[in-house]
């Protein structure tokens, strides 16, 4: 890894003065845990003359669940959130997720927000300077042709957070604040199918918290990701589904995607399976659903057709489980 | 009190689970490795690599990066017109690159500077005037028709072609009852080390010195290398290796930033730090190659080996380094673990585009082994035989000479054998286990250093200083590089067990050629082996000294002296000498005391007279035996290891709570081959040169390791010790794979075993039998 590049490092006592100084540097990051960031500008991405430490914001810790829900500051860590009983008891989809994002010396560092907002990925962007120029570098970054599907115009970089589908499945919202003010928005919402510019920030917008429901009452909900080695990996792919059976079979069903597309995103069309039992062939129809939904590209060293059919086990899988769990 | 009954009685070493001597410094932090050492003001290296995987270099134009302030070296393939390599036969790489480029991150400039960010700016400013060539990335299209040679002396590409055979292999063939031929293929590895690559050069412009620091197996072979390219008298240079974190082979030769680190500190006059980044670490490379093998085998209904055929074709990368020695030992070694009575061997080394190969914990052996483990697999199962059955068919009764003049003193597979079988429940188990789960097993063997050095100087293979002086203690003078695997102690171990001294009074000084004898370095799995016995002779040596020197106070014959250490007496009484009154006499008139130990491989182990017979000949053979428990999942192709019990023959374990770090460091390094490591190229652009797409197992992956040492004493070991760090790592790679075939009858042709190969492949099979259950009622049809 080459030496990071020079910058400021500012650290705002207040998310105004965050906000502020995010706002009057265009080029500025902001940083928590630094776990994504840091390694992407020794790798010569970027070069913001402005870092903004949002570890002395006030508020952006906090961690409240509540039976009318949760409410999780975007400073939190993976840490606490995946060793937090509450969060484990009302929501283990988002506990197991935080368990499984990268080793524990990043999740002691890193943080609900960062992980919320980390930077899409692909073989062709995650490398060295020199690497990236040899290749003639690419639409992510400095050059103008994704290597991934060179006769397209957008960039393929995929999604490869882990909370994310976690607390789309258990329907969150967050919480954002930037010059114009706050906003309120689904969590899905914050991403676009674009891996060049996958997060619909206004320039100078944090995410402040996470804000989850109540959940349905009987509702279970799980995540797993799928990779090559069973920890520091990003997920290949990775799923979260919420379940919820009444007596007239299921009475809710959420399933989110990850690392398979350039944002994670909702599985459409489970509305369809609300009031049906969990059989082989119910299980079938949610295996195909995925398949034709996630869209993996060639931007990991394992093949996307892997990810793609593994995406669907899991979620077959999870569904299964969680239907046993809460027969 | 006497300060001499405060010391533990005399102490028996050998044997004893002795805690790394360097252990605690390793552990606290304290120790210091090569980029802790630069001193203040040290000027920054860097090095421009190539973009492209071939070209013709028509200029490096410099001018702008030298004008810059800060900027106190820039060096360029200019300033070395010398090839090194490590191999006196096959030497062809510059440092920096000379009128072509070979692989995508060659160096071709290096800079030093003030400081990072001028050493950058600096780079930057270097302009590279390329001409492209074709590439070549496999060792097919390498060897093409029309290929461009990337060596003009190598039409075809082809660096080394070994044609071998050794007895009647038609005859031998036509004896079998089953004969099967089956072609495997493997990609490349690399060792990963913990410690990137990192030197500190220090030129002394006033006396024309260079004192070097790295993270080398091999001083000496750096020293040389630094001495050939820097045109400097050997005398003139000092090389240092500090504390290194692993090498698995990486290095074995000097490496090309060791000798730009030399050309840049003598360029700037001063102290140059060169740091690679791991990206740079990955691209120095020297890992396994990309390897091709077809594997033919012929056995008798009893299982009995009639003969073997293998072809085995390596893609070597851009330059030699050791790749004649590789393509050697794969064939070597298809031998010495069984008795195999006739053989014929085809070995292809291909040069190609892509960072040059070497040598890698189990240098040359592994693909092969775990295509003849499979192979023996299979066949058995045709046979009607037991796994275990068919290897017991084979082995070997020592002392053996093989057909390829190997001489093998001392074998306790059979031992490694019974013990896994044992232990792992086999007989019990194996059949009996639900689907998606299996039991797999495999062998494998390594050298105990290669019986014929690298370099023929006609000195001893391994040197032993003792420097013994008015305090008692005992320094030990070694040039072996302990790079974690437990050199310096087992050298420790093997003076006081000779001397019956504790190990207190010893301290091991290694690795500084000023004061250190000189060692060919830590490759091979020669240190324990070699450099034992030197230590065991220096020891000797020592206590000769020291009992005459009894003998002398107590006014005796040394006959009649019993040594005992701390302590000696006159056989038969109660008179007795303390071990610092015998310094004291020892020392009297003659002063500090140096002794030296030498060993030199015997003549008979040390191989045959044909082409290449050099390579695989070893003074003692190490032998390891494996069962892997694997679970399989069918619907996602992951591989779980649930279980390995290793069974390891080396000799006499010196330090038995090494030698198991050593052997659960094999299997572990070879489950990294098996199951998910490897390296990728993009049009040569190495795409996993960083530790989250090369794919080592991480602690969630590590199975439980159950750890048998068997000791089949080798009459030339040091007390009977032969090697333990490396003969394990093969026999996980077939032992897996038989497992995962156990579990769901599945065979994969290549290795890595990753989740998309193996659920590629379970695709496959389950799309080839709905072909054939759907081509049924047509052929009744039919009929």
């Amino acid at each position: 890894m080459e030496r990071l590049p020079a910058f400021e490092l500012k650290r705002p006592a207040s998310l105004a003065q965050a906000i502020e100084w995010l706002a009057a540097t265009p080029e500025a990051r902001a940083i928590a845990g630094g776990t994504d960031l840091v390694p992407n500008l020794r790798d010569g991405i970027g070069a913001p003359p402005v870092l903004v430490d949002l570890s002395r914001v006030p508020g952006f810790d906090v961690l409240e669940v509540r039976t009318a829900g949760a409410r999780i500051g975007a400073g939190v860590t993976l840490a606490r959130l995946a060793s937090d009983a509450g969060v484990a008891a009302a929501l283990p989809a988002v506990s197991a997720a935080a368990a499984s994002i990268a080793g524990p010396g990043h999740r002691s560092v890193a943080t609900v927000g960062g992980n919320l907002c980390v930077d899409t990925r692909c073989v062709y962007y995650n490398q060295s300077e020199w690497w990236r120029k040899s290749n003639g570098y690419c639409l992510k970054h400095r050059g103008d042709t994704c290597h991934v599907a060179p006769t397209g115009t957008r960039c393929h970089a995929a999604y490869q957070g882990d909370l994310a589908p976690a607390l789309i499945a258990c329907g969150a919202s967050v919480e954002l604040a930037g010059t114009r003010g706050t906003r309120t928005i689904a969590l899905e919402d914050l991403y676009r199918d674009d891996g060049r510019a996958h997060l619909a920030l206004e320039p100078g917008e944090l995410v402040v918290a996470v804000v989850v429901p109540a959940q349905p009452r009987g509702a279970v909900s799980a995540y797993r990701k799928a990779r090559a080695r069973g920890a520091i990996d990003f997920p290949l792919a990775g799923v979260a589904v919420r379940l919820a059976i009444g007596a007239g079979g299921i009475a809710a069903i959420d399933v989110a995607l990850t690392g398979t597309n350039s944002r994670p995103f909702r599985l459409a069309g489970t509305d369809a399976w609300v009031g049906r039992a969990v059989d082989d062939a119910l299980l079938a129809e949610i295996g195909k659903a995925v398949q034709k939904q996630v869209s993996p590209m060639r931007t990991t060293v394992t093949q996307s057709n892997w990810r793609r059919q593994v995406a669907s086990v899991e979620a077959q899988r999870l569904v299964r489980e969680l239907a046993k769990a809460s027969a | 009190m006497n300060p001499e009954a405060k010391r533990p009685p005399p102490a028996k070493s050998v044997g004893v689970r002795q805690p790394l001597v360097d252990g605690v410094e390793k552990v606290t932090g304290a120790a210091r490795y090569t980029a802790d050492l630069a001193p203040r003001g040290a000027l920054v290296g860097a090095i421009l690599r190539s973009p492209v995987a071939h070209a013709r270099i028509r200029g490096v134009d410099t001018s702008r990066a030298r004008a810059m302030p800060g900027v106190r070296a820039v060096v360029t393939g200019e300033d070395c017109a010398i090839a090194y390599g490590v191999i006196p036969i096959a030497q062809n790489e510059y440092p920096l690159a000379r009128d072509r480029v070979r692989y995508c991150g060659e160096p071709v400039a290096a800079v030093a500077a003030d400081d990072a960010a001028t050493a950058q700016a600096a780079l930057a400013a270097i302009e590279l005037d390329l001409e492209p060539l074709p590439a070549y990335f496999d060792a097919k299209s390498a060897r093409a028709e029309g290929a461009v040679p990337l060596h003009e002396s190598k039409p075809g590409n082809l660096e080394r072609a070994v044609e071998q055979t050794f007895g009647d292999v038609d005859g031998g063939f036509a004896k079998a009852d089953l004969v099967r031929e089956h072609a495997f293929h493997y990609a490349e590895v690399n060792h990963a080390m913990m410690e990137p690559n990192a030197a500190v050069a220090h030129w002394d412009a006033e006396r024309g010195r260079l004192t070097l620091h790295s993270v080398t197996q091999v001083p000496y072979y750096v020293h040389l290398a630094l001495a050939r390219c820097l045109q400097l008298d050997e005398s003139a240079i000092r090389v240092v290796k500090p504390f290194v974190g692993g090498g698995f082979g990486h290095r074995t030769e000097t490496l090309n930033f060791e000798i730009v680190a030399g050309l840049l500190a003598r360029a700037a006059g001063g102290t140059v730090r060169l740091e690679l980044s791991r990206e740079e670490t990955f691209l120095t490379h020297r890992g396994r190659p990309e390897t091709d093998v077809r594997l033919k085998i012929g056995l008798t209904k009893a299982g009995a080996i009639t003969a073997v055929e293998a072809e085995v074709v390596q893609r070597g990368g851009a330059y030699a380094g050791y790749g004649l020695v590789t393509i050697l030992y794969a064939g070597a070694l298809l031998h010495a673990i069984y008795r195999v009575p006739a053989s014929r061997y085809h070995g292809f080394r291909v040069y190609s585009n892509t960072p040059p190969n070497g040598a890698m914990r189990g240098h040359g052996s592994v693909d092969v082994r775990h295509a003849f483990e499979t192979m023996l697999d299979t066949m058995a199962g045709e046979l009607g035989l037991d796994p275990f059955a068919v290897r017991r068919a084979n082995l070997i009764d020592a002392p053996h000479r093989t057909i390829n003049d190997l001489q093998v003193n001392s074998c306790g597979l059979g031992e490694c054998l019974d013990i896994v079988e044992r232990r792992s429940g086999w007989s019990d188990r194996r059949g009996k286990l639900p689907r998606g789960r299996g039991l797999g097993m495999a062998c494998s063997h390594y050298v105990s250093g290669s019986a014929k050095p690298v370099h023929w100087t006609g000195e001893p293979h391994a040197v032993i200083n003792l420097k013994l002086d008015f305090d008692g203690g005992i320094t030990v003078l070694t040039g072996a590089s302990d790079i974690g695997q437990g050199s310096s102690t087992l050298i420790s171990q093997a003076v006081a067990e000779v001397l019956h001294l504790p190990m207190s009074r010893l301290t091991v000084f290694a690795n500084d050629s000023v004061v250190t004898p000189k060692d060919n370095g830590s490759y091979s799995s020669r240190v324990s082996f070699m450099v034992g016995n030197a230590a065991i002779r220096a020891a000797d040596e020592m206590k000769r000294v020291l009992v005459a020197a009894a003998a002398r106070r107590l006014e005796v014959s040394p006959d009649d002296i019993e040594w005992d250490g701390e302590r000696c007496r006159v056989v038969g009484t109660d008179r007795e000498l303390g071990y610092r009154d015998v310094v004291t006499e020892a020392l009297r008139d003659a002063g500090t005391i140096t002794v030296k130990g030498t060993w030199s491989t015997p003549p008979e182990t040390q191989g045959g007279s044909f082409r290449g017979a050099a390579v695989g000949t070893s003074a003692g053979f190490s032998y390891a035996a494996e069962v892997v428990e694997v679970e399989v999942d069918e619907d996602t192709g992951m591989v779980r290891v649930l279980q390995v019990w290793v069974a390891h023959d080396c000799g006499r374990a010196i330090n038995p709570l090494a030698v198991e770090g050593q052997v659960q460091g094999s299997v572990w390094m070879g489950m990294g081959q098996a199951l998910c490591e490897e390296t990728q190229y993009l049009d040569g652009l190495h795409v996993r040169a960083n530790l989250l797409d090369y794919r080592m197992p991480t602690i969630v992956e590590s199975p439980p390791i159950d750890t048998s040492i068997v000791e089949a004493p080798d009459p030339n070991g040091p007390f009977g010790a032969k090697e333990a760090g490396e003969g394990s790592l093969s026999a996980f790679l077939p032992a897996l794979t038989n497992a995962i075939a156990d579990a769901i009858g599945l065979r994969l042709d290549e290795l890595p075993a990753s989740p998309d190969r193996v659920l590629e492949a379970i695709v496959a099979r389950r799309r080839a039998e709905r072909v054939r259950r759907a081509a049924k009622p047509a052929v009744q049809e039919a009929d």
